[in-house]
């Protein structure tokens, strides 16, 4: 059994694997690049040469291709100290055509062209666009630039092996003077005893030079005991949640902030709403007051409490509960129809079906909106700053709705399938009543397959739906997808692509060992085949 | 009995009894009512009242739809917007809408927001979701079945064709469709064949499994024993089987393109023509505001009912062509 799931996890990571990368095909390779500029404000703004490098610098961003340009080229050079700092600004000045280039300028221009056509960039110079009287126009400074697109399998390898990221002590770049680089195990971690005479019991794990600044910590949040030492990578956004990683987007809480009186690492008593726990490295980030009001050190970005759920939290609230309601409705009026076939219970359950698989679901979600809002005067719009529990029954009886109509297809189907089979017959001619007939024979029989759908059914519960999280407004892990396809969000597709296919591969498997858990006669140890 | 019978007719029993000759041939006719398979479909189809009602609801919308915008010269690009001047002509009630513009058909649902006749635009949107769900269906069942038998029957194709099925599910359709409404202009044969590319795998995998059930059966092996080819195994044995399975597949097709399309639409990523979805994701603004509801839910009832009449038409057809009903 144990080496059979194995064999079917390995499946399917070659099919995960498989789907990240026609997902690349499709988004970096088929897709017109220059698309990304139709919703960008600033494009407009930029002219002449300005706009071409502009464009560049947006597709490295965008993850298109790695753009370098001179002056980067030049500033390496610098701080490698091939270069001094007295010659920097001469070399880097790029005259309005080659033949204006300063004898040392040209050398060092040549120089970077041969390094990177070496490399297989390609090395790109605009002259300056000047204007009749001879004047440079505005942002038609002469340009210098080398571009490389990323190929398809260079952008695989990275994603996978930038997904799982360890953290460890030489994080930091090893020129950064950050002081010991060292993991400390606390007993009293400084958050919870920030003067230091508190003496509140929480073990922790905290380190220098690493990303995070705790590794291993306790709080009074789920799942009450956090680490960090390996942080999942799934992309990082560009449009949807400017460099927040998918995985982060879905998972960090949402709504206003809460906050507390608390004491930070300086002594300065503020209320805020920071999670100190989370704090993470960033180059450089002392220099601002607001930080340094706080902080001691380089780990200033931190996450904030904020009173709502996650995406995938509230998806997932409101998937389960439907979930629940589909399986508790759903199965037994199956059941029950199946029982009196062709009674009043079948007739009105089949028409019920038939609306619900024939009917745009569009059309149903938007009809039971309306009844719920004035008949049952149910709020119809989700707010998260908002206690009301009631304002969770529309979406959750709007997702159930189609989920009951399939479980009592299948269940009826199954039922009638095993009422005509043998052993049935034959318990019915062994004295049997037909309820016990049903309640310890039919019944189990037909549940087989619809267990198989149960994991799938929970683990889908947390991506959420887009249709009724968008009448509803809800704000949840549904719209995701659609969101960034529409922002040309490139990390967040191939990150919510993956994580999609994941899941899925998962909750098969899950089916399988759930429906050889319910049914002995099913095995996939390797001896009974 | 010969003597009450002798009674009855007062004849005897030479007379009621004459020797009838053999006849070679008259013994080799089958007395029998001939079979047809079709005609027994249909038989079945019709013998159920609802149907004859549901056709006849299904060829009035294919008359509105194809027959009643030609004759109105509807044309998309001007009806729309041929109040669009006119800001009183706005979001109309039909009360409203007839007492503007002439107690007619045209403004019996009201005018929407351009001041458009409500009533004929839906119509002409009808055409094209109909349009697109029966071009859709058609590509789909033609490839999806002709893939599906060969997957079915060969283990070779299997092995490959399952490793496909696996990896290009997990590609999310809506990714595939807006990549392709990106790629081309977001128009009414882009969506076509972003329907299509992907959209024949899962007919074919349900072909598949059907072909598995009944391709070891004992009648193919007697059949495959008697030297029967294998193109005859599947076209006579095989696919008779399959005719109620594959009409019945059909009814859940056609009206699930026709969904899906509102669907696409109504986030955003449908086709530039004003399909039914397009209308939907036009007026669900007006859905919200007090008196102006009609021109958001004349759209979502005429595609809820195209949807339910393709599929009732489509699931009775199916449950006529199974053979076993034909009794």
């Amino acid at each position: 059994m144990g080496k059979y799931i194995f064999k079917r996890l390995l499946h399917g990571l070659f099919s995960v694997v498989c789907v990240v990368l026609i997902v690349m095909v499709l988004i970096y390779s088929l897709l017109d690049r220059n698309k990304i500029f139709a919703g960008d404000p600033n494009y407009n703004h930029t002219v002449s040469n300005n706009r071409v490098t502009y464009e560049q610098s947006r597709f490295e961003a965008f993850g298109y291709l790695d753009y370098v340009p001179y002056a980067d080229y030049i500033n390496s050079l610098v701080k490698s100290g091939e270069l001094t700092d007295d010659h920097r600004v001469s070399v880097a000045k790029i005259g309005n055509t080659p033949e204006n280039d300063s004898e040392l300028a040209a050398e060092y221009i040549k120089k970077f062209t041969d390094y990177y056509e070496s490399m297989g960039y390609t090395v790109t110079r605009l002259n300056a666009d000047l204007k009749r009287n001879g004047q440079i126009r505005d942002g038609g400074q002469p340009v210098l630039f080398a571009t490389r697109d990323i190929p398809l399998y260079m952008r695989a390898i990275t994603y996978f092996t930038k997904m799982f990221q360890f953290d460890n002590i030489h994080y930091v770049p090893d020129d950064v003077d950050i002081g010991e680089r060292k993991l400390t195990f606390t007993l009293y971690d400084p958050v919870r005893n920030p003067t230091g005479t508190e003496k509140v019991f929480s073990p922790a794990i905290m380190g220098n030079g690493t990303k995070h600044k705790y590794l291993l910590y306790f709080d009074s949040r789920f799942p009450f005991i956090h680490q960090n030492f390996l942080t999942l990578n799934l992309g990082e956004s560009y449009t949807v949640n400017r460099g927040v990683d998918v995985f982060t987007t879905m998972t960090e809480t949402q709504g206003s902030y809460i906050l507390s009186t608390m004491t930070f690492p300086t002594g300065n008593v503020l209320d805020r709403a920071d999670d100190l726990h989370t704090a993470t490295y960033v180059p450089n980030s002392l220099t601002t007051d607001i930080n340094r009001q706080r902080f001691v050190d380089d780990y200033t970005n931190v996450l904030t409490f904020k009173d709502g759920m996650s995406k995938i939290g509230y998806s997932f609230v409101i998937g389960i509960f439907s979930v629940i309601m589909a399986y508790v409705l759903g199965l037994p009026i199956g059941l029950l129809m199946a029982r009196f076939k062709e009674g009043v219970l079948d007739k009105v359950g089949t028409v019920y079906i038939m609306f619900i698989i024939a009917v745009p679901s569009l059309a149903y979600i938007f009809l039971f909106k309306a009844i719920g809002g004035s008949v049952f005067h149910l709020p119809t719009l989700f707010n998260m700053d908002s206690d009301d529990k009631l304002m969770y029954i529309l979406p959750i009886v709007s997702l159930a709705l189609p989920s009951i109509a399939n479980l009592m297809k299948w269940m009826r189907r199954y039922m009638i399938d095993q009422m005509n089979s043998d052993y049935v017959k034959f318990a019915r001619s062994g004295g049997l009543s037909e309820m016990e007939i049903f309640t310890k024979h039919i019944w189990k029989n037909a549940l087989i397959p619809i267990v198989h759908g149960v994991p799938a059914s929970v683990i889908f519960a947390m991506t959420g739906a887009i249709i009724t999280e968008r009448i509803y407004s809800v704000p949840g892990a549904g719209n995701l997808l659609t969101q960034a396809i529409n922002k040309y969000d490139n990390g967040v597709i191939v990150g919510v692509t993956l994580f999609y296919a994941v899941l899925s591969v998962v909750s098969i498997i899950l089916g399988d060992v759930f429906m050889s858990m319910v049914d002995p006669r099913i095995s996939f140890s390797d001896k009974a085949r | 009995m010969n003597d009450d019978l002798n009674k009855m007719f007062n004849m005897t029993d030479e007379e009621l009894f004459a020797p009838v000759d053999h006849s070679e041939l008259e013994s080799e006719k089958i007395t029998a009512p001939r079979y047809s398979y079709w005609r027994s479909v249909f038989r079945v189809f019709f013998h159920h009242r609802i149907n004859i009602v549901i056709l006849v609801l299904f060829l009035f919308i294919i008359v509105f739809a194809y027959v009643y915008p030609s004759i109105i010269h509807y044309d998309s690009e001007v009806d729309p917007f041929i109040n669009l001047m006119n800001p009183e002509s706005k979001h109309l009630s039909p009360a409203k809408a007839m007492d503007m513009f002439g107690h007619n058909l045209h403004w019996i649902l009201g005018a929407g927001s351009s001041g458009e006749s409500t009533f004929d635009s839906i119509w002409y949107g009808s055409r094209i979701s109909i349009s697109l769900a029966f071009i859709c269906a058609a590509i789909n069942m033609t490839v999806g079945v002709f893939i599906g038998a060969i997957w079915g029957f060969s283990k070779k194709v299997d092995v490959i064709m399952t490793e496909v099925y696996n990896i290009v599910g997990n590609v999310p359709l809506i990714l595939i469709i807006s990549v392709m409404a990106m790629l081309f202009s977001p128009s009414f044969w882009t969506m076509v064949f972003a329907m299509t590319i992907i959209g024949w795998l899962g007919i074919a995998y349900f072909i598949r499994t059907q072909v598995i059930i009944i391709r070891d059966r004992e009648y193919n092996l007697a059949s495959r024993c008697l030297g029967t080819s294998t193109v005859k195994i599947a076209l006579k044995n095989i696919l008779p089987f399959m005719t109620s399975v594959i009409v019945t597949m059909l009814a859940t097709e056609l009206p699930s393109y026709i969904s899906y399309e509102v669907f696409l639409a109504y986030i955003g990523m449908g086709m530039s023509d004003r399909s039914l979805g397009r209308l939907i994701y036009a007026a669900e603004p007006a859905m919200v505001t007090p008196g102006w509801q009609m021109e958001f839910w004349s759209p979502v009832a005429i595609a809820s009912i195209i949807t339910i009449v393709l599929y009732v038409v489509g699931q009775n057809l199916g449950d006529a062509s199974d053979p076993r009903t034909h009794m």
